[in-house]
């Protein structure tokens, strides 16, 4: 029995005219203990989905069962349920401490502060907050304050957690040191978890099951370990000086996965997507063959639908 | 289910608590700002000398008019710039995430300003008083019913300010008029004009006045003004309550409760 099920969700918004489709017709169902990764480019529409699941947004259509209620008409029993991580860097007090922000997220629960207190502790002790428990999180730094964020959604003890973007703006050791407290410490409490991130390593690293998204519409919805191939696809952007004949470009098109070239004055942008970081070593032999002067190379975020749709043709 | 009420009052009081004790500079400014404007109406009138100053007919009348217009416009500011400062900042949002419903959010929150305010509007009528010279009758059996009933509209009409600028974001100058606003509701004249009555704070403060100036207790003053008051009340914040649920299905639909 599912614990989250969701129908047809529609979310349109009007601004001045403006018609904006953010969520298109989404659909999905989620097991109990079950731990969901929704991938997507930004503006594909992870936050207005976890959002209509939070009921903070109304959708336009659609239905959304949490524990096999509605959402929209039992939402008091759906909060029983669920706790959110939004995106950004502000769901907890900046005025308040690291243990006044526990309390009172335990206290929105109706929990009282002695029954949790070693809750709080221990999370605390977990979170690696214990140094800053009487700092107000506005002194925090940005992964600590995440951390909080986290922290303040556990105490609640539901069933159910949602995070969106946990790891947006985080430097690259709290980025692994989050994905390791999701893995390690929550994941292993039986929770039910939806995570949203426009980053495949997180996903992968953490969630069993993976819902690509973009425009508002699912791309996949498949079990990690099926789409192994699909995590292992790295995007690079070579900046390279000069314009570059179309036989070279013919040359570099058919060795991988993805190509784009982006003709700028002096220069031009290759975008390459390959199954394997390693194959950047034949991109740059290559551009040395040719006597192509490489400027600078970027890992940029990869087009996940594109990727996934040219994985399962190839299988075919 | 009460326990955790009760719990859900008991955090919220403490929230508010802390913003106030975290923002000093706000509180003391309030108190001085507040404390200024009085000083500048009430030494204007001393010098004009004029026998009609602005806030009824004694001294006494003013400094209650002044106790009220400080207790109106930190009950209505405190409640529209936290909800909007919530929506900004994110925290709205969990606040609606609570299984006991923001509804109970929204009460507790209010019943924690009506006691926190006391932290500055007391401070102001003691500097009131000793700036003047006359010294309030207290008689808090009488007084806490009538401020109950005489602030509530504040409440109200602080709701429906907050409902607006969860929409609307450019409504700041909005909140500065209005509090100048209640001074007129404060010194309407409700004896030559009784249907001025329906005006917030109008007759509450004039039940106020009875009792700090001429020691009459609640149960001396008319039923029919008492009920009045109280369906004054009522209506303002019903009213307040049901366009903030209003604006805040607007705010749900465009997504506007943590995108300031």
């Amino acid at each position: 029995m599912a614990i989250i099920s969701c129908k047809d969700l529609t979310k349109v918004y009007k601004n001045q005219g403006q018609v904006v489709q953010a969520v298109d017709g989404i659909s999905f169902d989620i097991e109990p203990g079950e731990i969901v990764g929704l991938l997507g480019p930004n503006g594909a529409g992870k936050t207005t989905t976890i959002k209509c699941l939070c009921r903070l947004i109304n959708p336009t259509r659609g239905k959304i069962l949490i524990d096999s209620r509605d959402v929209v008409r039992h939402s008091n029993f759906a909060f029983e349920k669920v706790s959110a991580v939004l995106e950004g860097n502000r769901n907890i007090y900046w005025r308040m401490s690291t243990k006044e922000n526990l309390r009172l997220f335990a206290g929105l629960q109706g929990f009282s502060g002695k029954v949790i207190k070693e809750k709080i502790y221990e999370l605390i002790d977990t979170f690696g907050l214990k140094e800053k428990i009487n700092t107000e999180a506005r002194f925090l730094s940005r992964g600590m304050q995440q951390k909080l964020a986290i922290a303040c959604a556990l105490i609640k003890d539901t069933d159910i957690l949602f995070l969106d973007e946990p790891t947006l703006g985080l430097d690259v050791e709290t980025t692994i040191e989050v994905r390791r407290l999701i893995r390690e410490k929550i994941s292993k409490q039986g929770k039910t978890i939806l995570l949203s991130s426009h980053n495949m390593n997180v996903v992968e690293d953490v969630c069993s099951r993976v819902i690509i998204i973009n425009k508002g519409k699912i791309v996949a919805d498949e079990k990690i370990d099926r789409v192994k191939e699909f995590f292992k696809v790295n995007a690079y952007r070579f900046e390279v000086e000069g314009d570059i004949n179309n036989k070279i470009k013919r040359d570099i098109k058919n060795k991988f996965l993805g190509v784009k070239f982006f003709d700028k004055e002096t220069k031009t942008d290759i975008v390459i997507e390959m199954r394997d970081s390693m194959k950047i070593y034949e991109v740059l032999e290559i551009l040395k063959c040719r006597n192509i002067k490489l400027l600078g190379i970027q890992n940029v975020e990869p087009d996940f639908e594109e990727i996934y749709l040219k994985l399962v043709k190839d299988e075919k | 289910m009460r326990s955790r009420n009760w719990n859900l009052f008991k955090t919220i009081f403490i929230k508010e608590w802390i913003s106030l004790k975290r923002y000093p500079f706000n509180t003391v400014s309030g108190i001085i700002t507040v404390y200024m404007v009085f000083l500048l109406f009430f030494l204007g009138y001393k010098f004009v000398g004029g026998s009609q100053p602005s806030f009824g007919r004694t001294t006494e009348g003013f400094v209650v008019g002044f106790f009220i217009w400080t207790y109106s416009i930190s009950a209505y500011s405190i409640l529209a710039w936290g909800i909007i400062q919530e929506a900004r900042s994110g925290t709205l949002e969990q606040l609606y995430m609570t299984p006991l419903g923001y509804e109970r959010v929204a009460i507790y929150t209010v019943i924690a300003n009506f006691i926190w305010s006391l932290v500055w509007v007391i401070p102001v009528l003691v500097l009131m008083m000793i700036t003047t010279g006359k010294f309030l009758h207290f008689d808090l059996i009488t007084l806490v019913p009538l401020l109950v009933f005489t602030i509530s509209s504040g409440y109200g009409i602080g709701f429906i300010t907050a409902g607006l600028g969860l929409i609307f974001k450019k409504i700041q100058s909005f909140f500065q008029i209005l509090q100048f606003i209640f001074v007129g509701f404060i010194v309407a004249p409700i004896d030559k004009l009784p249907v001025l009555k329906i005006l917030p704070f109008s007759l509450g403060t004039k039940l106020i006045a009875r009792n700090m100036m001429d020691k009459i207790p609640i149960y001396k003053m008319p039923p029919g003004e008492l009920l009045i008051l109280i369906v004054n009340a009522v209506f303002y914040t019903v009213v307040g309550f049901s366009v903030f649920k209003l604006c805040e299905k607007v705010a749900k639909d465009k997504g506007l409760l943590g995108h300031y």
